[in-house]
């Protein structure tokens, strides 16, 4: 398995463990499917396949938008069809390597949505998670820092109204809840890091700051 | 208290709708690829064709107006939930075969808005003529026309764009037609009671006993404000006003009104407030043209309606009034 197969598996071990939790906090602002359709977002991301990691992460960006789970998938998928957008050959995918490919699928969310930091979306969780990866010595000790980076953020929209997406019409009544968007990133970026950690034999609190 | 809806299993709720769309009305609809609504008769080659998409759920919107004079084609996604690019696509490249080019028009929700978005790309990379218009006409969203979501004026925007597309008119016309019409509707929505969630089972939404809410979504979103339930003619009143503020109508002006019922307000109400509807009108010296009232656009069992109201031109007028033949409107 490669590295990016691996990671993707530790990320659908991951919401598969939390997805009622996701579907429960979504039943705040949004319908209370935001779990299901996280399930169905990794079930596509484990069934990605491609060449090279340029091919793999196009094939796993394309199968998520094809999930028809709204906003969500839209964006997951944009950022990994995004990351394959990444410079480069596109044939190998070293630490510097995936950390441009993250910023890519990144800025290529960020084009498709007006959702700012503060604005209580995945934006939350996203952003700390890439920068702190890009700031990683290590593809593992990246993903680690990033995971962490990505739960502190998705915590923190706990005190922010929402002002995007559905739950923008809720404004004030998201307080004391996390978004679920940003609770999902931060269980995609923990399981990026289990999957690698765990098949290198690490333990789950290897390479922490 | 229990969901009690006669479904099957939840996840082929989406695929059997279509089905049962498909064989009701052989003669309008049928599917193709994958969740594709399309016309049993592909329009002639040589004439724009009109794409939709849109969550599943508030039937027969959106694919019950597929059919002569509306859509050629409607992409239904999940539950309350857009469908994907790759779908989206996919419809815009059947669509395309006639040559004269497609017009997309896409209700502004959050998640329909990205998937239409990423389609147009893909659609500029494989160099089609597509066009799109984003519907957003609900004042309860505010001034910014960005926080004003798409409701059922979807209905006269397909229905004057799709008669204009019928006549042969080139896309640059067609667009022009959908963009006039969009730009001249509003609408508002009441919530008096929630609709459960066909997939889950669960309430989308809480509303007191005896409450309303002016100005709540298609989905449950929060409106403008909560209030003590009023009459008919009480409730007309308080929207028509806002709407008529906000569209700026003048006496004298020629309006098109449409009572939209959200899926559990009975017909017998809907005529109550339309009627309620056309006095305020007349004591204010103000034409209602035209109207229509029934269910165009639901959410399950939610009861409550939206009001939506559109100043006419006669280009306009003689558009709307076109022969239209699908499942869930039929013009003779």
């Amino acid at each position: 398995m490669t590295d990016l197969a691996l990671m993707f598996k530790g990320a659908a071990a991951q919401i598969r463990a939390e997805h009622q939790r996701l579907s429960a906090l979504d039943c705040v602002a949004g319908d209370g499917d935001h779990g299901s359709t996280m399930l169905r977002v990794v079930e596509q991301l484990e069934q990605a396949a491609g060449a090279d990691p340029r091919e793999f992460l196009r094939d796993a960006g394309w199968k998520i938008m094809g999930v028809d789970g709204g906003a969500s998938s839209s964006l997951l998928g944009t950022f990994f069809t995004g990351m394959a957008d990444m410079p480069g050959s596109g044939e190998t995918l070293d630490c510097a390597e995936l950390a441009a490919a993250f910023e890519y699928g990144l800025a290529a969310v960020r084009r498709q949505t007006k959702a700012q930091p503060g604005d209580k979306t995945m934006i939350d969780a996203l952003v700390p998670a890439v920068a702190a990866f890009g700031a990683g010595k290590t593809v593992l000790n990246g993903l680690r820092q990033a995971a962490d980076a990505a739960r502190t953020g998705a915590e923190n929209t706990r005190n922010l109204a929402a002002k995007y997406g559905r739950a923008k019409y809720l404004g004030d009544k998201t307080l004391g809840h996390p978004d679920p968007g940003a609770v999902s990133i931060a269980l995609l970026f923990e399981g990026f890091y289990r999957g690698l950690a765990e098949s290198k034999g690490e333990t789950g609190n290897a390479g922490r700051g | 208290m229990a969901m009690k809806k006669f479904i099957n299993q939840p996840q082929n709720i989406v695929p059997e709708t279509l089905e049962g769309l498909a064989l009701a009305w052989p003669d309008q609809v049928r599917l193709v690829g994958s969740n594709i609504v399309a016309r049993a008769k592909p329009k002639a080659a040589g004439k724009v064709t009109l794409v939709t998409l849109g969550g599943s759920g508030h039937e027969p919107g959106l694919s019950g107006f597929v059919g002569n004079g509306m859509l050629d084609y409607s992409v239904a996604g999940q539950i309350f939930a857009a469908p994907g690019a790759p779908r989206c696509i996919e419809a815009i490249r059947l669509a395309s075969a006639g040559g004269a080019g497609v017009l997309f028009i896409v209700l502004n929700h959050a998640g329909d808005v990205l998937s239409a978005n990423i389609t147009m790309d893909m659609a500029r990379r494989e160099g089609l003529n597509v066009k799109m218009i984003l519907t957003h006409e609900d004042i309860a969203g505010g001034k910014n026309p960005d926080d004003r979501r798409g409701l059922v004026g979807f209905l006269p925007v397909y229905k004057v764009a799709g008669a204009a597309a019928e006549q042969g008119c080139a896309l640059d016309k067609c667009l022009e037609i959908a963009e006039r019409m969009e730009r001249n509707m509003r609408t508002l929505a009441v919530a008096v009671r929630t609709a459960t969630h066909p997939s889950t089972g669960q309430p989308i939404f809480e509303l007191g006993e005896n409450e309303m809410e002016i100005g709540m979504g298609q989905h449950g979103e929060a409106g403008t404000g909560r209030m003590q339930l009023k009459s008919a003619d009480e409730t007309a009143e308080i929207m028509l006003n806002m709407l008529l503020e906000d569209l700026d109508v003048k006496a004298g002006e020629d309006l098109l009104v449409i009572v939209n019922g959200a899926g559990a307000t009975t017909l017998m109400e809907l005529l109550i407030l339309y009627r309620g509807v056309s006095q305020l009108l007349q004591a204010k010296g103000i034409q209602l043209a035209r109207g229509k009232v029934g269910d165009f656009i639901t959410t399950q069992e939610q009861a409550g309606f939206q009001l939506m109201i559109a100043r006419m031109d006669p280009e306009l007028m003689a558009l709307w009034n076109a022969p239209c033949d699908t499942p869930g409107l039929v013009v003779r």
